[in-house]
């Protein structure tokens, strides 16, 4: 009995030490309008969670609550064992060096080429001068997303799809442990958003990472997703894979699935 | 009515607030990590470079149209020999500094409030603090000092291009020739005219520099606040030239008069 109980807690503790986020009772409010009412989660090493909800639920806050910048109003958040309310300054620039942020947009810089918008990070947070090496980071982070061509070109002349990609390719020159997906596929056409998927995968794979996706693309959560917990008005009303969450009772839950 | 007040009160004591930490950030941030020298240089190159023209060609009109306008009325006071002098010092002391300043406050702060703000919009400025870049040292730094350097510069070169456009004026209707021109304008100005003047300038640059970024860092979502950051970028740096100005000329009478 004894050792059933031992077991247990150790498996407890090994499950506690393999969590990269834990998210507990978070609230967040802007004005009187309350957006994150109580939310907790776990993200556990080398896990894909997505994250599903309609439009102004809170998704994309949660995610900016974890990458600090938003900071939560009360609650526990602990990204790869530190609190993120509690770093400093400098301790939180060096946590962001371990997490990577895809946006909605790319968000690539305009005034830069691809090799420039990748090369950014590596001078500013990883202080690298040696011309060649940061060549051949740039050249291996566009190969992993199949875009070498696009090395030299400005984000004006990519395709939504394309700037997705070299997006991807910039989060992913730092090696973060890390990564965070805010609507990967949305705005493109169902062929880029399946490739794109798939790479998110591929990625994850390769790189060994632990990510939260959010989308409302379906296609996408069930080529990514490891555990789905769905969200609605401010608050995880359900979580788990794919299959479980199609089979749900609840209404909500199975509009997603239809 | 009161809480009406009381809500407006709060609101401009927040600006303030949020200005006075923007700055706090901006002067924190001038060295820290090392210096963006590349960037820097880039913006010099587009505040100042690129303002050549229109800065060049608004000189030499203010220099050319004040001495058309006065040179009439002195000449019917026999006081033609003082157009030179008067030229130079309403230019150098007051007209070249303001007029500058006011045209880089349309054409500078208007394309920073917009450039940031459409940043800011793509959540380009959000990647770059993620990234663990730091995005007030990239963009705010580089582009206040590169006006706080780069105004004052064009400044010179359009008050030395509005003694010109005087020269020219002149020998519209008579014969007077370059060197007795300039050497009337500057026996006629004093270390007190051109000092304080050309410090001025400085200050009108931060300025422009200052509000272009604030307004564009802090715009809010929405592609309408990109508009509005440049729009606002102009009116405020403009309002804040003309109150340094106000400031400027009571501090130089302190001092010299």
């Amino acid at each position: 009995m004894d050792d059933t109980v031992a077991q247990e807690k150790t498996m407890q503790t090994a499950a506690a030490d393999d969590v990269v986020i834990h998210i507990e009772h978070l609230k967040k409010s802007f004005g009187d309008n309350e957006v994150l009412k109580d939310i907790s989660l776990d993200l556990h090493k080398g896990e894909n969670i997505v994250v599903l909800g309609r439009s102004g639920q809170g998704k994309s806050v949660t995610i900016q609550c974890v990458a600090g910048l938003l900071e939560p109003d009360e609650g526990n958040l602990t990204v790869l064992g530190k609190e993120v309310k509690e770093l400093s300054e400098e301790e939180l620039k060096d946590l962001r060096s371990k997490l990577g942020f895809l946006f909605q947009s790319g968000a690539l810089y305009d005034s830069m080429t691809v090799r420039e918008n990748l090369s950014f990070p590596l001078t500013r947070v990883l202080k690298m001068k040696d011309e060649a090496e940061m060549e051949k980071r740039v050249k291996d982070a566009l190969e992993s997303v199949g875009l070498e061509e696009a090395i030299d070109k400005y984000p004006s002349d990519l395709s939504g799809g394309m700037r997705k990609r070299v997006g991807l390719a910039r989060t992913l020159i730092l090696r973060p442990e890390i990564i965070l997906y805010d609507e990967p596929t949305t705005g493109l056409d169902p062929i880029t958003s399946r490739e794109i998927s798939e790479l998110i995968v591929q990625l994850q794979e390769k790189y060994d990472t632990s990510s939260i996706i959010i989308t409302h693309d379906m296609a996408c959560a069930r080529i990514v997703a490891d555990r789905i917990a769905v969200m609605n008005d401010g608050k995880f009303i359900a979580t788990g894979t794919y299959d479980e969450l199609a089979k749900s009772p609840d209404e909500l839950i199975n509009n997603f699935f239809k | 009515m009161a809480s009406a007040l009381t809500s407006t009160i709060n609101k401009y004591m927040e600006i303030v607030g949020d200005q006075v930490v923007f700055t706090g950030q901006f002067a924190r941030n001038i060295f820290r990590d090392g210096f963006e020298w590349g960037e820097f240089l880039r913006q010099c190159f587009i505040v100042g470079y690129r303002s050549i023209g229109l800065v060049a060609i608004t000189g030499f009109i203010i220099g050319f149209v004040l001495t058309l306008q006065t040179q009439p009325t002195l000449k019917d006071f026999g006081a033609e020999s003082y157009v030179p002098g008067m030229v130079s010092i309403s230019i150098i002391r007051e007209i070249g500094p303001v007029i500058i300043a006011l045209i880089c406050a349309g054409k500078i702060a208007s394309s920073i409030g917009a450039e940031l703000g459409s940043m800011k919009v793509t959540e380009q400025i959000d990647a770059m603090e993620v990234s663990s870049a730091n995005p007030v040292q990239y963009l705010v730094v580089t582009r206040i000092l590169a006006c706080t350097l780069m105004v004052p510069l064009l400044t010179i070169m359009a008050d030395a291009l509005a003694l010109l456009g005087g020269w020219v004026g002149v020998n519209i209707q008579d014969h007077v020739s370059a060197t007795l021109f300039f050497r009337k304008s500057f026996a006629a100005l004093e270390f007190s005219d051109v000092v304080p003047s050309v410090v001025k300038t400085f200050f009108f640059g931060y300025a422009i520099g200052f509000v272009g970024c604030y307004k564009g860092y802090h715009s809010s979502r929405g592609t309408e606040s990109v508009g509005r950051a440049a729009n606002s970028a102009v009116v405020s740096a403009s309002l804040w030239i003309i109150l340094i100005d106000a400031i400027a000329v009571q501090i130089t009478n302190l001092i010299y008069y």
